[in-house]
């Protein structure tokens, strides 16, 4: 990520970092986009966009509801975000869970109500960007359009990689895979994380049973792809993984 | 491997202090009022959703006792009248019940300990009735994966109890010897003809229990060295699995029972230090290997293949060779510990039977661990199961760890310890040696953070020796 010449501090140096009113955060979906045409905060609060800075939210706080009105669009600081629909039996299911540095609710802006829920799992801090607010920017810098939909794309992408009639030791494998890249992509470590969302979480997302979950991942375990610590994960053979899990990964 | 123990009387003198037994960290002294049901609750639904969930392990308390044994310390209820046996019964029932909804039924058990007071106080339809309501609420490891044991007072078995106590699957027993000297039975109020004993404990071997132990105390009045070692000869010729040789820890103004010790009658610490050597000696020389604390075992022991492969653990049930389990208590004043939690029950049969009775869990108090209690209790239960604390293992736990910098008082501390031959120090860990393995709970102390004011220390615990 280059930080272009004269801006003032403009991004943490760590992947992790908390940003303020001058400086992105280190896992903002905006600053790659925004940073290198040379609008940092300052220049983003002169073109009145407001970037709101919402949380800490406690786990299973709720951030919309299904049907509410969209107005904004949220990216995650820290934590983790769940979103799911209750269909017509009363049975949750859940859509996709969101990482720092990842957006939520872009699936609202067409009929401008938010088509699913979203929780918080773990004690999460949020960045609110008013929707309007976003659109009027994107016009100013063209880069934002570009990113949104780049994103909006990739969220839809990532609900279909399930659909296929995959076994569930390729299920997991590319869960394990995909969490493992998005930590990555924000700076964190690609072997070994923290399962944020429960099993039982886990095991509605991938369409399986809870229990098949802890089978299948005690499998992985007994057999050295992984080692797991209580909500710790950490890949011991990455690449197996991938090979296992490439039908669902692509 | 930890080396074996030496048995260097000047230094365990030296070195003669109070201290925690570390069953858990910090110390149930610690555990808070203000910990309540619903804390417990909301740990035991969150234990559910760790990606691999941890197996259980259940232990049960049978307060329940015919006659007092001067020495105890447990919690118990000395009775004769058989009817309040049903009356717990009932109670644990429903705790039973209420617990089991909390767990998921994917969650193995493989591990139960019945203990007491005294389990079988119970009576064989009564144990069996406690299995099948555990049984129904919980779900059992099959037979080769399950570790389930009870504590049995010989004098009140027999062949018969033995036999039903294995079909309705249990395959661990401890048996409380304590002295096989009829001149110390007398002074403890716990008459035990030998013959007796070595029958039941036949029994249990004809009934298929896959482990058997037996429970001695040194320090008791009325012992001497040679009625020690005749009582030692006698159990190394029964051969048990395991043998716990506890110490005998006189605190009158704690357990009213001790009241009735003549204290004239205990054994000088002299010669209290020889019982020890006497048994550590003998027990050696029988084969038997030091696992840590009172534990002894032979070495095709489980205990001793899970020390060799470093998966020892220890828990409120002692040392362990299961991998970490969450740990139910359930009955009068039991202990558990659920994912970062530990809950204690009501202390008595009235407080218990009130909250079972309106519906609740009978929490009375409990412990949210810290990041630091955690890393504390892993490095004191790498000191009491493997005799050692590899820094590179530790940091590899804790991210961002640097265990000499994070510990250097305690380092500091370690170093004189070094000095008198308890443990070997170098750049990468900390090794007790033997001189040392006696006094483990010595070495595990330093990095006890509850332990800064001494004065508790002498009141709280017992003393090392």
């Amino acid at each position: 990520m280059g930080t272009p010449a004269g801006a003032r501090r403009a991004i943490n140096p760590e992947g992790e970092g908390d940003g303020d009113e001058l400086a992105f955060c280190g896992t903002c979906a905006f600053a790659p986009v925004c940073l290198p045409q040379g609008f940092d905060k300052t220049a983003l609060a002169e073109l009145h966009c407001l970037i709101e800075h919402v949380g800490p939210y406690a786990p299973s706080a709720p951030l919309f509801k299904v049907n509410d009105p969209f107005d904004a669009v949220f990216a995650v600081r820290a934590g983790a975000i769940k979103t799911y629909v209750i269909d017509d039996q009363g049975r949750e299911q859940v859509l996709g869970f969101y990482l720092p540095g990842e957006l939520v609710g872009l699936n609202g802006v067409y009929p401008a109500r938010y088509p699913c829920s979203a929780v918080v799992l773990d004690t999460t801090t949020i960045c609110r960007f008013s929707f309007p607010a976003m659109a009027t920017l994107a016009t100013r810098i063209p880069g934002i359009q570009q990113q949104l939909f780049r994103l909006m794309s990739k969220d839809i992408g990532q609900a279909s990689m399930l659909a296929g009639d995959f076994s569930a030791d390729e299920r997991l494998a590319a869960f394990l895979i995909s969490m493992a890249e998005r930590y990555a992509a924000r700076g964190f470590s690609a072997t070994r994380f923290r399962l944020v969302m429960s099993r039982a979480d886990i095991a509605n997302y991938l369409r399986l049973a809870t229990e098949t979950v802890s089978r299948v991942l005690r499998r992985f375990q007994d057999d050295g792809l992984i080692a797991v610590d209580r909500r710790e994960v950490e890949l011991r053979e990455p690449a197996k993984l991938r090979h296992l899990g490439r039908s669902v990964l692509r | 491997m930890p080396i074996a123990p030496i048995f260097d009387p000047e230094l365990l003198v030296r070195y003669d202090v109070s201290g925690p037994r570390y069953t858990s960290y910090p110390t149930a002294p610690h555990f808070q009022a203000d910990f309540g049901e619903d804390d417990y609750r909301h740990y035991a639904h969150a234990s559910n959703d760790d990606p691999i969930p941890r197996p259980l392990s259940i232990y049960v308390h049978i307060p329940f006792c015919t006659s007092p044994c001067f020495y105890c310390g447990c919690n118990r209820v000395v009775t004769r009248e058989r009817s309040k046996a049903a009356d717990y019964l009932q109670r644990l029932a429903r705790e039973i019940q209420m617990q089991s909804e909390l767990f998921d039924r994917d969650r193995k058990v493989i591990q139960l300990h019945l203990g007491g007071g005294t389990p079988n106080y119970l009576d064989a339809a009564q144990l069996r009735a406690l299995m099948d309501m555990l049984r129904d609420g919980f779900n059992f490891a099959s037979g080769d994966e399950r570790e389930f044991s009870i504590e049995i007072d010989p004098r009140e078995a027999d062949p018969d109890l033995l036999h039903a106590l294995a079909a309705i699957g249990l395959n661990r027993a401890s048996f409380g010897v304590q002295d096989f000297d009829p001149g110390v039975q007398a002074a403890i109020n716990r008459i035990q003809p030998i013959e007796k004993t070595l029958a039941v404990i036949r029994s249990a071997r004809n009934a298929g229990f896959k482990s058997v132990s037996i429970d001695l105390i040194y320090g008791l009045p009325q012992q001497t060295v040679e009625g020690f070692a005749a009582t030692i000869d006698a159990v190394i010729g029964i051969r048990p699995d395991r043998v716990a040789v506890y110490s005998y820890a006189h605190l009158p103004e704690v357990f009213r029972a001790q009241r009735q010790i003549e204290a004239s009658e205990l054994p000088t610490p002299a010669t209290k230090l020889q019982l020890l050597g006497t048994a550590v000696n003998m027990l050696a020389a029988a084969g038997y290997r030091y696992i840590g604390m009172d534990h002894f075992a032979l070495p095709a022991d489980e205990l001793v293949r899970a020390q060799e492969s470093h998966t020892l653990q220890r828990n409120f049930q002692g040392y362990s060779t299961h991998a970490e389990c969450d740990l139910l208590g359930l009955g009068v004043s039991a202990i558990g510990r659920v994912g970062d939690c530990y809950v204690q029950n009501a202390r008595d049969l009235l407080n218990y039977y009130s909250a079972i009775d309106a519906g609740h869990l009978p929490v009375v108090k409990g412990y949210v661990v810290t990041n630091e209690d955690a890393l504390r209790g892993e490095v004191i239960q790498a000191l009491m199961c493997h005799g050692s604390v590899e820094f590179r293992d530790v940091e590899h736990h804790h991210p961002g760890l640097d265990f000499a910098a994070h510990f250097g008082d305690e380092m500091h501390r370690m170093s004189s310890l070094a000095r008198d031959g308890l443990v070997d120090v170098d750049a990468s860990g900390i090794r007790i040696t033997g001189r040392g393995r006696l006094l483990m709970r010595v070495v595990a102390m330093v990095f006890d953070q509850y332990l800064a004011q001494p004065r508790e220390q002498v009141t709280r615990f017992s003393r090392v020796i």
